[in-house]
């Protein structure tokens, strides 16, 4: 049977997809149960969206590609 | 995330004909993303530009080494992951001496169940803090760890593209982004995630 330590390096190494279907049938049959595990795949998700919450203060200004093209096109 | 679009080989005989709209075109489809990923690897604005400005020059000095097959993001991308190294070869030591022990272990017992238990992060993610914190944790990420991450989960790019661009196997990729998520949780939790 599958443990939690094997279905958490799974998950936070991104390895779930590429597992063969019945391995990725036990993960999904483990994390139903499993409450610990299922706070931790709720927790990578957060992890995300939360990441994905830093782009919009990581954006250049408008005028950065015209800034670009102008000094590449000096070369 | 914009799609990546394979690159023509008529585009790219424009570029190495140095076709103002064809620059313009490569400029304007991906400085913005590459960019906004050097920020996130921790330079300051005006580097990041700097850099950016660096990663078409070298792309433009190296078109005839250009595989067509490849995404034009992907070559960038690389391009940009190589000059973040050179410019951080004080990261890339500290990469090195990384501690081999895995974050996530130190979770569990010798049966494989948990030993300490994720916390429950959803008070805090809540919070305007979030993003804040997270910015500092990310912060005290090992350079590789962190362009894993960035690329995984702010560029949102398939992990067979991430493997390309930093030259990376699967496997590798998988350590990397698991040790990036398990010190991002640490680091978050010892910022006032509650363990319940």
């Amino acid at each position: 049977m599958i443990t939690c330590k094997e279905v958490a390096t799974l998950l936070a190494s991104d390895q779930v997809q590429s597992q063969i279907w019945w391995k990725r049938m036990e993960i999904r049959l483990h994390l139903a149960m499993c409450g610990m595990c299922s706070r931790l795949a709720g927790q990578l998700e957060q992890l995300r969206s939360a990441a994905r919450q830093t782009r919009e203060e990581n954006e250049a200004d408008a005028g950065l590609e015209d800034r670009l093209i102008r000094r590449l096109s000096r070369r | 995330m914009t799609p990546a679009i394979p690159i023509t080989e008529a585009f790219l005989d424009r570029l190495r004909q140095r076709d103002p709209e064809a620059l313009a075109e490569a400029v304007n489809e991906h400085a913005r993303a590459l960019y906004r990923a050097a920020r996130a690897f921790g330079f300051a604005e005006p580097e990041a530009e700097d850099l950016v400005q660096d990663v078409f020059t070298t792309f433009l000095e190296k078109l005839d080494g250009f595989e067509g097959r490849s995404l034009l993001r992907t070559w960038l991308f690389g391009i940009l992951h190589r000059k973040t190294l050179e410019r951080r070869r004080a990261s890339m030591i500290q990469d090195r001496t990384d501690a081999i022990e895995d974050v996530l272990e130190s979770r569990f017992d010798e049966r494989g169940n948990w030993s300490r238990p994720p916390a429950d992060l959803e008070r805090l993610f809540l919070s305007k803090e979030l993003g804040k914190l997270i910015r500092v944790c990310m912060d005290g990420l090992p350079a590789s760890q962190r362009e894993a991450f960035v690329l995984r989960e702010v560029e949102e790019l398939e992990t067979g593209e991430i493997c390309k661009i930093l030259d990376v196997s699967a496997t590798n990729f998988g350590v990397l982004i698991h040790r990036a998520r398990g010190r991002l949780r640490d680091c978050l939790e010892s910022k006032g995630w509650s363990r319940s």
